[in-house]
């Protein structure tokens, strides 16, 4: 299978990137028009990409560390396209873009050969189960790249801090989708609905880090850095049950990899 | 005094303890995921943490939801948290759950549970143990022209040392199994007959089987057809490219092997009570057969010895219980954070 689509949609985003980062510098209302353009442009490409492997995989894209990769990068520049249209903070769209070029760069670098599905991953559950996690993951990293900004930044910023705490409720939704996703898959395969494999242990993990986020935030007034801090904790929580488990820990998940 | 006034409901109604049992849980969660088979999540001050977390929730949602401008939101979510616990609490005490090992022809009506025997009421049998595996679009054969000097052509880890480039190269064959196909434009055709991962050949009655699913002999029996009609069968070996039978004189075929991925396991059972045969089903991974409140499931089997499958069973009346602290978390979770702002106005 080509990988021309791919490829395209790589330096799609690269240059969407450099054009959010210009928008930085630049007052012209031209750089962020482009990279909107350019950003659109790699999301259809993507697309294309994960249709023609869907039909030559005859089952959905989604069951490998490379096809999870691309879907990956695929919702950080679909939710770059909300953030930008909703929020328009070019440091956020800028640092954004490079999140979805590294996905797409990792993913790259990754066997691309279609292997056929395991007995284990053959339900429907697939589909449902890693398109929330991964809608899940992009708006974390979203917010991770928002609290970064919030963390190098001298003077508070309430609305990074706000647009931080909304992307993360959107977030944790999505995370607590994908674990329940993952829970009654898990129960339908193999009769139990958990059973404390390491990416099960360390999605809760994640999970728990960010409701205590929502929590501090509610009842304490951890806020602006605090709170900032918190998000990366859960965002570093985040890459290890993505990577980390995979390709550190054994179980349930290890074929995955 | 009254309950609520109490330091122990003060202390239990603590956002501060919540993030702290919290903060715990994850702490200890995170240490079991380095050590192998951790016993840390069923000892007693793990439960003790989750219990202590338990009492923590109900004290907030009771405290919550005496207040006038209750969150709905908040108040569905937190209760599912709860709901969910107890499902898990109920599976723990009710539950009954146990690995069956059962051969071809065997017939199993009872197990054990938590020490306990449990009959089921009915017995199981299976009929077969089906495994199937998808062959790899790498696996193949290549045919060369028979000239002595190709000797040897694969190394001890069956990578061909022979390849395309080498003298004597006709054709490369894709593994079709049944499927007659071109050998090049040689006139030759060859079809693929049987695979066999682990070939082996009782002496005393010369029949030929494998002796496990495991690939430690891979064989594939082939099919040589010549132009004017002339049939010819022979085994070749991926591991032994040199000990393979004369096939013909024109040719030396070398099986290139590669790993196989598993495609399906399939227990085919048969549910029999007071000796009639009430139902037959396929059991598969994702496709578990439900009998009288008895769930069982396709979970593992033994590559060196396919005459018999692995069933669990579980019989787990907190899965229900679960399931709608599942439904109640969403519910309450998007409440919160989409349902509940369109009222107040965006802030």
């Amino acid at each position: 299978m080509s990988s021309l689509y791919l490829n395209l949609s790589f330096g799609a985003y690269f240059l969407a990137m450099v054009f959010y980062t210009a928008s930085l510098f630049f007052k012209n209302k031209i750089f962020p028009q482009a990279a909107r353009f350019f950003i659109i442009c790699g999301i259809l490409g993507l697309s294309i990409y994960i249709g023609a492997r869907w039909q030559a995989a005859l089952r959905p894209p989604l069951s490998n560390m490379f096809e999870s990769l691309v879907v990956f990068g695929w919702a950080i520049a679909v939710l770059l396209i909300f953030i930008d249209l909703k929020y328009k903070t070019k440091a956020i769209n800028a640092l954004t873009a490079l999140m979805g070029l590294l996905a797409l760069g990792y993913a790259s670098l990754l066997d691309k050969e279609i292997v056929p599905l395991l007995p284990a991953l053959k339900s429907n559950w697939l589909t449902l189960h890693v398109l929330t996690c991964f809608i899940g993951y992009a708006a974390l990293t979203v917010a991770f790249v928002s609290s970064i900004i919030i963390l190098c930044n001298k003077e508070e910023h309430k609305n990074l801090d706000n647009i931080s705490h909304k992307i993360i409720a959107f977030g944790f939704l999505f995370l607590t989708l994908g674990i329940i996703s993952g829970s009654v898959w898990a129960n339908s395969a193999w009769g139990t609905y958990w059973s404390w494999d390491p990416k099960e242990t360390w999605s809760l993990i994640t999970w728990v880090i960010y409701a205590i986020y929502l929590h501090a935030r509610l009842k304490r007034g951890w806020k602006g850095k605090k709170a900032a801090w918190l998000s990366v904790i859960g965002f570093i929580a985040m890459l290890f049950t993505y990577f980390g488990v995979n390709y550190l820990l054994a179980g349930l998940h290890s074929y995955a990899s | 005094m009254r309950i609520k006034q109490t330091k122990i409901w003060g202390f239990f109604s603590s956002i501060r303890l919540a993030i702290w049992l919290l903060s715990t849980i994850a702490f200890f969660s995170l240490i079991g995921t380095f050590i192998p088979q951790s016993t840390i999540y069923s000892s007693w001050w793990f439960i003790l943490l989750l219990v202590l977390f338990s009492l923590n929730l109900i004290v907030c949602i009771l405290n919550r939801f005496a207040l006038k401008n209750r969150s709905w939101g908040s108040f569905v979510s937190h209760l599912s948290i709860l709901i969910i616990l107890c499902g898990a609490l109920i599976g723990i005490l009710f539950g009954q759950k146990d690995l069956l090992k059962i051969s071809k022809g065997q017939e199993v009506s009872s197990f054990m549970s938590r020490g306990k025997k449990v009959n089921l009421g009915f017995s199981l049998r299976l009929n077969e143990f089906i495994y199937n595996e998808n062959i790899d679009a790498k696996e193949r054969l290549l045919v060369y022209r028979n000239t002595k000097a190709e000797k040897g052509v694969c190394d001890v880890h069956n990578k061909p040392l022979a390849t395309k480039e080498s003298e004597g190269f006709l054709a490369e064959v894709p593994i079709n199994p049944g499927i007659e196909q071109d050998i090049g434009n040689t006139g030759y055709q060859i079809k693929v007959l049987r695979y066999l991962p682990d070939f082996v050949m009782d002496t005393s009655t010369k029949q030929v089987l494998s002796r496990s699913a495991s690939p430690n002999n891979p064989a594939l029996q082939v099919e040589l057809k010549d132009s004017r009609g002339g049939v010819k069968t022979a085994w070749l070996f991926a591991r032994f490219p040199d000990i393979h039978q004369e096939v013909s004189a024109d040719f030396r075929i070398f099986y290139h092997w590669a790993p196989r991925r598993p495609k399906d396991f399939i227990s085919k059972v048969t549910i029999l009570k007071d000796g009639k045969e009430i139902l037959s089903r396929d059991i598969q991974v994702n496709a578990p057969l439900n009998f009288a409140g008895y769930n069982f499931f396709q979970t593992s089997y033994d590559s060196q010895d396919l005459s018999w499958t692995g069933l669990q069973v579980v019989k787990d009346p907190g899965v229900p219980v679960i399931y709608a602290g599942f439904v109640l978390l969403i519910v309450g979770l998007v409440m919160i954070f989409y349902v509940g702002p369109l009222f107040k106005g965006d802030n």
